[in-house]
């Protein structure tokens, strides 16, 4: 199914039109990260009908918009979203793959200063997995095991 | 967009009448159900790009389409996962920005994860 031109309608009226014409797509993509040393670590989840939207293409608006949105909530006097607009008028992106559709998700979801520097510092703040991969035990999770039982190595496995 | 009806009101023809704004801003502008327990994983939902389990109990959804202001209203619900069904079992939201809303389960005191968590948002959209 073709993607109407969807530049200028409002996001909502976008999500409205994915979820009545296009299937949930589940990912089994999982991606683990540690937002602070002092908590435990965070699992990030994709959302079906999000990932159908990311997979058509033409729906999704480039994920910049949402830092500039968040540029404008960091400010103190911030009140109320005066950019809404650039999620509605800014030209959608293209369909991406599942692997770009989880980069773009953990630059929209994830905290800049984990995916910005995720391989810095002593070990990795963040890992891309697979569902399978992620043991069901909350011990696992608890902050510097990730290189411990999920390695980088194992991912290209 | 195609079948697009532009109406302030609509009348029934002897219930009276409802100012179109109403619905707009009376629509839930985000749910998600979702499994809780385990590796979590979204049943279904409605603008949410993605769902973060931030430990145990908590929960974050992320919106596709943010809300406008971080005053909108976030209601949780959520199934008990012992005997304490009815009993000792709150669930609560919090919304601390506008991209994202935070839900939580507890039960008897204690946070705790649970097998069924459904959230749902009421605001203005950005």
């Amino acid at each position: 199914m073709d993607t109407p031109e969807f530049q200028g309608t409002h996001l909502w009226d976008r999500l409205c039109w994915a979820k009545e014409n296009l299937e949930a797509y589940q990912s089994e993509y999982r991606v683990v990260y540690e937002d602070s040393i002092d908590e435990c670590a965070k699992i990030l989840v994709p959302d079906p009908n999000w990932m159908a939207c990311a997979l058509q293409g033409g729906i999704l608006p480039p994920v910049w918009v949402y830092w500039e949105l968040a540029k404008d909530e960091a400010q103190p006097d911030f009140k109320k979203h005066t950019r809404g607009y650039l999620l509605h008028q800014t030209e959608p992106v293209e369909a991406m793959t599942e692997e770009q559709a989880i980069e773009y998700l953990i630059m929209k979801d994830c905290p800049q200063h984990v995916w910005r520097e995720w391989n810095t510092g002593n070990k990795p703040k963040m890992v891309i997995c697979r569902k399978e991969q992620l043991p069901s035990t909350r011990e696992w999770r608890n902050a510097w095991k990730i290189t411990e039982e999920l390695t980088v190595t194992d991912l290209a496995a | 967009m195609a079948g697009k009806i532009v109406a302030d009101t609509l009348e029934h023809s002897t219930a009276g009448s409802v100012d179109t704004q109403f619905v707009v801003n009376g629509s839930a502008k985000s749910w998600a159900n979702f499994t809780g327990t385990g590796t979590i994983a979204l049943t279904d939902s409605f603008n949410v790009a993605s769902l973060s389990d931030e430990g145990t109990g908590e929960y974050e959804t992320n919106f596709t389409n943010s809300m406008s202001n971080g005053d909108f209203a976030i209601h949780v619900t959520s199934d008990a996962n012992t005997s304490n069904d009815g009993f000792n079992r709150t669930a609560g939201g919090s919304n601390n920005t506008t991209a994202k809303g935070h839900a939580r389960h507890y039960e008897s005191g204690s946070i705790t994860d649970t097998s069924l968590m459904i959230t749902t948002v009421h605001g203005d959209l950005a």
